[in-house]
């Protein structure tokens, strides 16, 4: 007697109507899809004149099931057995798969569907563990409730666990879907505040598509801001924005509100400060922040020599660091000025600092200025808010030799250069001294004027030439010096000489 | 007159009347070097193919100036209105800037733009705060600038709808809270006090015609001040410094943009002609802004031995019917046909040297648009305002007609303007842009209309 055939519990019964390609291991999920269509819909897209009588049977059988199959015609109990009977033995399939199934794009816009099928499962461990984390972190959401109702708070530990998961939640948000989830909404510390997001009319002018974690941070400031909270999870929130937009104006005199409110120690906020600034050099709400700090800390220690002493280094420094950047950003020359009216800086480092400058170009114009500063309004050889124009004769002797003396090997350096011209002029000034005590020097800039061989190396000597004609009322040479400044070596300049020659014929 | 076109495009540089002054560089130059001075070269050299027109900007008048595409600058600003991309975030906190300096800019080209009405209304009405003033965004703190732009804005945009969205009431308080007990405004509640607050309170306070008496709880009260603009001119006056330009705030380094703020501040709060002399050192404040304009690029800078810029056009340029003002004081039998010096010297600074500089250096005449610093930046919406205003400004003479008999009359200086018309005209007439008020920087009559609007209102 052959050994009677035993059917094989494991492996597939192929139906009959199954083709090669249908029973083949599938490279990709679309593929496994298309197998399993065919296999659950018998000759589908055949036409039906070609098929057998048989296959015809199975056919229209596998359609008669389908509403049964499906619950949608409910039978008696006798017709249902009846129903098995023809199912289980014609092997009909009973569950159909849906034709045109739509597995979708992953997060790189690539199909789903031709993911091979070792990648379709790990996509779906990934999000079995998120819907898993999910539930934890609602959990945890209701735990936290719960103990608030009862006026206790969850541990620290139970806390930075669920940062920790939702710091998981997001990564594989984004690995899945490439959905970015904000910052604020991954720590549970912000749970209770209710965001005031932005809303604009679809057509407002300029309307910025804000990033998502930008407009995430901005709502929670607007929140925080409007229930005039100033707590530690406040300042950061405020450091979150500067991050990303330091020139938010707002976001910087709030966070200096929060750390005037909590007290908080100056010197950690400045270190903080420098990094940021160092990030972003053009940026002056920084300076007005700094600012800010130093106008409320430095009472603090005034009575302390050696700490404001300090400070004031480690000011210096940093604005040295920034300027070795920027040598002209006009913002940290102003705060410079700030800090030595502030901190007393009126010294000879700080002299010395800034003639640096001017040696390594000596043409900044910011340097030269300060050094002005620096010089005039010193108040232990200065009067008390005397305008920069205006002659201060409480300034010794001594410092108007010293400066004109400067002044003067600097142009000798470089005639042509305004930044010390200027300088010279504001020294006179300062003295009380006209043009003309500087006729001499500057003559030497302008040779054989208005004769052969006419030499000028500075258009800037040749204009206070002229000044100190007008002022000596000398009104031909000065109609010279400004003739030869329009016409030749200062052209572009021609109607404000004009302008001034006309001056002349007034007087 | 027009200035003939060629269609010979670059390659015949000799075909161009270009005066020596614009092709060569300086006459005096010192041989050391420095980062300044190396700066300063590079910019020449790149300003050079621009103005000879070696570069290709299309086609070129024979004076070698290229035409103002304002179509394609149109569709620059016009982008710059419309939804704009996350890389503008950083333009969060001053949104109502780029409307004033698109709505400015599209007016200065002919363009109407009460077109926007409805859209800025809707936009700016939830940037109002109920304590007063206007922020950069929604949530976010009043401040003067953005306050300022969307005045000013609004002016553009005209009509009712625009000018009853300001609640001047709360204004007012506000305003008050930003006087500071030594004359000068802060910028915002705790934000820093410069010229640009002075210059933006004063054209709010202005335009809104807010009552010139401080509010009780205003801290400049404690100083003895009871006006908004008591102390003001004195303070400005401490802002000018040895250079004779004007600082951001006391005893810093000279700057152009102060300098404007510095001059529109003292031509509101009295008549240029008594304020500016009574605050300021008149000559000394002439010779610096002159020698602010550099050849061969024509254009302004700055700061001394700082870069031409093409907003300069605006911040210096805009400061010489101001400072013409002041010297002349009003023109009482002024008639737009009135006799000024023959020479393009009447004027006091090289109108035609600025003039190349915008058309041949600012203009992006890529398929971008818009104005620029100088050739090797980008356009953007600032730079197109404030190149713009330079231009009109540089095309046009404003002349103070009549000055008001009282001080506090503000807004009753009577100016009128006129094409400059004296020496040659080095740019197509079809490129003669509209008009912009010297103080105001917007069209005279946008000026007027909001200003006669709030002076019918009797309180707030
Ligand atoms: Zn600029």
């Amino acid at each position: 007697m052959p050994p009677k055939k035993v059917p094989q519990k494991t492996g597939k019964l192929d139906p009959v109507w199954a083709k090669p390609e249908d029973l083949k291991k599938p490279e990709t999920v679309g593929e496994r899809t298309q197998q399993r269509i065919n296999l659950s819909t018998p000759y589908h897209g055949k036409d039906l004149n070609d098929l057998t009588a048989d296959e015809l049977k199975i056919y229209s059988h596998t359609n008669l099931i389908k509403p049964i199959s499906e619950g949608k015609i409910s039978l008696s109990v006798k017709a249902e057995r009846e129903f098995w009977k023809v199912v289980n033995k014609e092997k009909l399939p009973i569950r159909h798969v849906r034709d045109n199934y739509d597995w979708g794009k992953d997060k790189n816009g690539k199909d789903i569907a031709s993911y091979t099928i070792e990648e379709l499962n790990q996509r779906k461990v990934k999000q079995a563990r998120y819907r898993a984390l999910s539930l934890f972190s609602r959990q945890f959401v209701h735990l936290r409730d719960q103990a608030k109702r009862q006026g206790a708070e969850l541990a620290e530990t139970q806390i930075e666990d669920e940062r920790k998961r939702r710091r998981e939640m997001a990564a594989l948000k984004k690995d899945l879907y490439g959905e970015l989830t904000a910052k604020l909404v991954q720590d549970p510390v912000y749970d209770d505040i209710i965001p005031i997001p932005m809303e604009e009319p679809e057509n407002a002018l300029a309307r910025i598509a804000y990033p998502d974690f930008y407009a995430e941070a901005i709502s929670y400031l607007r929140a925080v801001m409007v229930a005039e909270e100033y707590t530690p999870r406040c300042l950061r929130i405020t450091e979150h924005v500067i991050s990303m937009n330091p020139a938010h104006y707002t976001v910087w005199l709030y966070r200096f509100k929060i750390i005037q409110v909590l007290d908080l120690p100056i010197p950690d906020e400045i270190e903080w400060l420098n990094e940021v600034a160092l990030n972003n050099l053009k940026n002056y709400q920084i300076w007005h922040h700094r600012q800010l700090l130093l106008d409320y800390y430095y009472p603090k220690i005034a009575d302390d020599e050696d700490a404001v002493k300090k400070l004031a280094k480690s000011e210096i420094d940093f604005v040295n660091q920034i300027l070795a950047e920027d040598t002209k950003n006009y913002h940290v020359w102003s705060y410079r000025q700030d800090i030595v009216a502030k901190l007393g800086i009126w010294t000879v480092a700080e002299l010395g600092s800034t003639q640096n400058m001017i040696e390594d170009d000596v043409r900044n114009n910011s340097a030269w200025s300060h050094r002005f500063y620096l010089v005039f309004s010193d108040p232990s050889q200065s009067t008390k808010d005397a305008s920069p124009t205006e002659h201060d004769p409480k300034v010794p002797e001594s410092i108007i030799e010293r400066e004109l003396k400067y002044t003067r090997d600097k142009i000798l350096l470089s005639p042509q250069n305004q930044s010390s011209w200027n300088y010279l002029r504001g020294v006179l000034r300062k003295a009380g001294r006209g043009m003309s005590t500087e006729e001499g020097f500057a003559s030497q800039f302008a040779e054989c004027l208005g004769e052969e061989g006419e030499k000028v190396t500075s258009s800037h000597a040749l204009e206070m030439l002229a000044d100190a004609s007008v002022e000596t009322g000398d009104a031909e040479k000065a109609t010279l010096c400004f003739t030869r400044l329009a016409k030749t070596w200062d052209p572009i300049r021609e109607g404000y000489w004009q302008y001034r020659i006309s001056q002349l014929k007034e007087q | 007159m027009a200035a003939a076109i060629s269609q010979t495009g670059a390659a015949q540089t000799s075909a161009y009347d270009i005066p020596e002054l614009f092709r060569m560089r300086p006459v005096v130059v010192d041989a050391l070097e420095t980062d300044s001075s190396a700066m300063q070269q590079d910019t020449i050299e790149e300003c050079l193919p621009f103005l000879l027109g070696e570069e290709d900007l299309g086609p070129r008048n024979n004076h070698g100036i290229p035409l103002l595409d304002k179509q394609r600058h149109l569709n620059f600003l016009r982008k710059q209105l419309g939804p704009l991309p996350g890389a503008f975030m950083a333009a969060d906190p001053s949104r109502p800037w780029f409307f004033y300096w698109c709505l400015a800019a599209m007016t200065l080209l002919g363009e109407d733009v009460a077109f926007y009405r409805n859209k800025l209304v809707e936009t700016v009405r939830p940037m109002q705060n109920a304590t007063g003033g206007f922020a950069g965004g929604q949530g976010q703190m009043s401040h003067l600038a953005t306050t300022y732009a969307t005045i000013l804005s609004l002016a553009l945009v005209g009509g009712e709808a625009a000018y009853d969205v300001v609640d001047r009431k709360s204004m007012w308080h506000w305003l008050g809270s930003l006087k500071q007990p030594d004359g000068g405004f802060q910028m915002a509640i705790g934000g820093e006090e410069d010229v640009r607050g002075a210059y933006c309170a004063s054209v709010i306070i202005s335009l809104l015609n807010i009552p010139l008496d401080l509010p009780a709880e205003s801290p400049a009260r404690a100083a003895g001040h009871s006006g908004f603009f008591s102390g003001l001119g004195d303070w400005i006056g401490q802002c000018q410094t040895y250079e004779g330009g004007i600082s951001a705030k006391p005893s810093v380094e000279a700057h152009g943009a102060y300098a404007f703020c510095a001059l529109g501040c003292l031509s509101i709060i009295d008549s240029p002609h008594r304020s500016i002399p009574r605050h300021l050192d008149l000559p000394r404040l002439i010779s610096w802004l002159s020698s602010r304009q550099y050849a061969p690029e024509g254009g302004f800078s700055g700061r001394t031995n700082k870069l031409v810029d093409g907003c300069y056009s605006h911040w210096v340029g805009g400061c010489w019917p101001l400072i013409e003002a002041s010297i002349s004081g009003p023109q009482e039998g002024f008639a737009a046909e009135a006799v000024t010096p023959a020479t393009e010297a009447g004027s006091l600074f090289s109108r035609n040297g600025l003039i190349r500089y915008i058309l041949c250096c600012c203009q992006d005449l890529s398929k971008r648009g818009g104005m620029r610093d100088k050739p090797s930046k980008n356009s953007d919406a600032y730079h197109s305002c404030y190149v713009l205003s330079g231009l009109s400004s540089a095309q046009h003479k404003w002349t103070m007609k009549s000055a008001r008999l009282d001080a506090t009359v503000l807004g009753s200086d009577e100016w009128v303007v006129t094409p400059y018309l004296e020496g040659q005209q080095i740019f197509s007439e079809d490129d003669r842009l509209a008009t912009t008020h010297p103080v105001y920087v917007i069209p005279q009559h946008k000026a007027d209309g909001i200003r006669d609007y709030f002076a019918n209102k009797a309180g707030f």
